[in-house]
Order: structure tokens, then C-alpha cells, then sequence
């Protein structure tokens, strides 16, 4: 086991003395650095997205808020208006509402028995 | 850790990270030299996770093995070009460069985990405790690996 331990010891690889590795580490090296900083400005621009978002919500949450409060309305007469008139006009089209519902079922069924599974 | 502080310690590690991958990669050197480089990126990034619990180069020896095992995995290696061992730096004599060959050739022969204790044991005079941290396995086990890997060397090697 000696000669083995020896042998070993004797003839450890050699790698060729290689100048551009290291230069080839430092490009590979600014490649990353080039992707954090984009990820980072995306991730950045995310944030001031949400938070506009956040803030254009709020806004408009307060506007709707104060319209409500300054400038009341009889909701219930209003949403009778409006519920009636969609009654009526199902009772006066439902023949032909039926019509593109049936299709668009047939449709949707053609498209999935054609669609390939994917696993 | 910043670039160039992770390039200067890159510079130290580098002759013996590659001698590992070499070992590993049977004397495959443009192999051997792709698989560090990854393993460089790879360490460069999680960077900011070296804690600093063990000696940067443990650290950055088990992320190439890991590396290594990864591209092991993605594809079989392609048989290794133990011919290459003839065109060695500093292997003047037709005797190196045949003890080259026959030495890659029998690390071909070996398991990975083998081959890793061996050339981190022999190669880069790592201790038991190094190598555990590095391929991490118990130490029993190194010493293990280190015993089988010696006795299947020895079937292979002509002394």
C-alpha cells in the first residue's frame, strides 16, 4: 500500500500554467454582475409599481369614499332601475341569447377533445 | 464579498482547484477547467452566504465537487482522453508521461466518491476533516472511501 501511497504522492496532475483563466473568470465574473444589476433595476421598477399602485388605489378609494359621502344617491330605487331593465331586456332577447351560448358551448368542447394533454 | 477581494482568492485556490477537477475529470483539462469555472460563478454568486464557519478554499472545493456531480449527472462524461496525460507540462520523459496515463487511467476506474477522497488525500494534502467538510460524509467514512479507493488503485497500477 506504501508503493500506492507514493505513486500518488509522486505524480499529482499537473494543470498547465494558464494565464487567460483568470481573465476568463473576471468576463464570466461581470456577466453576473451585469444580471444582478438588471434583476436588481427590475425588481426596483416592481417596487414603484406596486407602491403607484398602492397609491393610485388609495386615491381613488378615498375619491369614490367622498363622492359617496358628499353627494348621496338612493341606491336602492338606482339599482332597481338597472336590475329591471337587464330583466327585461332576458325576457324580451332570451331566444336569442340562447342561441350563441349553445355555440360557444359546442365551440368549447370542439377545442378541448382537439387540444393535445400535455404532461 | 466584493469582486476583486473574491478574484484575489480565486488567484490562490485556482492551481489547486483545477488539479482537483483534473483528477476528477481523468485528465480531461478543457473539462476540468469548465466545470471550475462554473463552480467559480456558482461560489461568486451565493457569495454572501460564506459565512466564513470553514476555510474559504473548503468552501469553495465542495461547491466545485458538487459542480462536478452536477455535470456527472447531466451528461455521462465522455471517456475520458487519457492521451492527453502524454502532452503534460513538464512531462519531458516518455516514463511520466506513461506513469500519467496508467494513473488516469485507473482514476477512470474508481467511484466518484473515491476518486475525490483520493485526490483531495494524495493530490492537495487535504486533511480527513477537510475532505469530510468538503464531500460531506462522515470522517469514518473518508477513511473508508481513502481505504477502498487505495486497494482498487492498486488493481489497476502496475508498481
Amino acid at each position: 500500500m506504501k508503493e500506492i501511497e507514493d505513486f500518488l504522492r509522486e505524480n499529482k496532475p499537473q494543470v498547465k500554467k494558464d494565464p487567460t483563466f483568470i481573465l476568463e473568470t473576471r468576463r464570466r465574473l461581470e456577466q453576473v454582475e451585469g444580471i444582478k444589476s438588471e434583476v436588481d433595476r427590475q425588481r426596483h421598477h416592481g417596487r414603484v409599481a406596486l407602491i403607484v399602485a398602492l397609491c393610485a388605489g388609495l386615491a381613488i378609494g378615498i375619491a369614490a369614499a367622498a363622492i359617496a359621502f358628499f353627494y348621496p344617491v338612493d341606491a336602492q330605487s338606482a339599482t332597481e332601475g338597472i336590475v329591471q331593465s337587464i330583466r327585461l331586456f332576458l325576457q324580451n332577447y332570451r331566444q336569442y341569447l340562447l342561441m350563441p351560448i349553445a355555440l360557444l358551448a359546442i365551440l368549447l368542447g370542439v377545442v378541448l377533445s382537439k387540444k393535445p394533454v400535455q404532461i | 464579498m466584493t469582486q476583486e477581494r473574491f478574484i484575489s482568492q480565486v488567484r490562490e485556490q485556482q492551481e489547486p482547484l483545477r488539479r482537483f477537477l483534473l483528477a476528477l475529470c481523468n485528465g480531461d483539462a478543457a473539462l476540468a477547467d469548465d466545470i471550475a469555472q462554473d463552480a467559480l460563478v456558482r461560489a461568486y454568486v451565493a457569495s454572501g452566504s460564506f459565512l466564513g464557519l470553514s476555510k474559504f478554499s473548503t468552501w469553495l472545493f465542495r461547491i466545485a465537487y458538487n459542480c462536478y456531480i452536477d455535470n456527472c449527472r447531466k451528461a455521462k462524461p465522455e471517456k475520458a482522453p487519457v492521451e492527453e496525460a502524454y502532452n503534460l507540462p513538464g512531462t519531458d520523459t516518455s516514463d511520466k508521461s506513461f506513469r500519467y496515463q496508467q494513473l488516469y487511467q485507473a482514476l477512470e476506474k474508481l467511484p466518484e466518491k473515491e476518486k475525490a477522497a483520493i485526490a483531495l488525500f494524495y493530490f492537495e494534502d487535504r486533511s480527513i476533516k477537510e475532505i469530510s467538510a468538503i464531500l460531506d460524509m462522515p470522517a469514518g467514512t473518508v477513511k473508508y472511501q481513502l481505504s477502498m479507493g487505495r486497494n482498487h488503485l492498486k488493481q489497476h497500477i502496475q508498481l
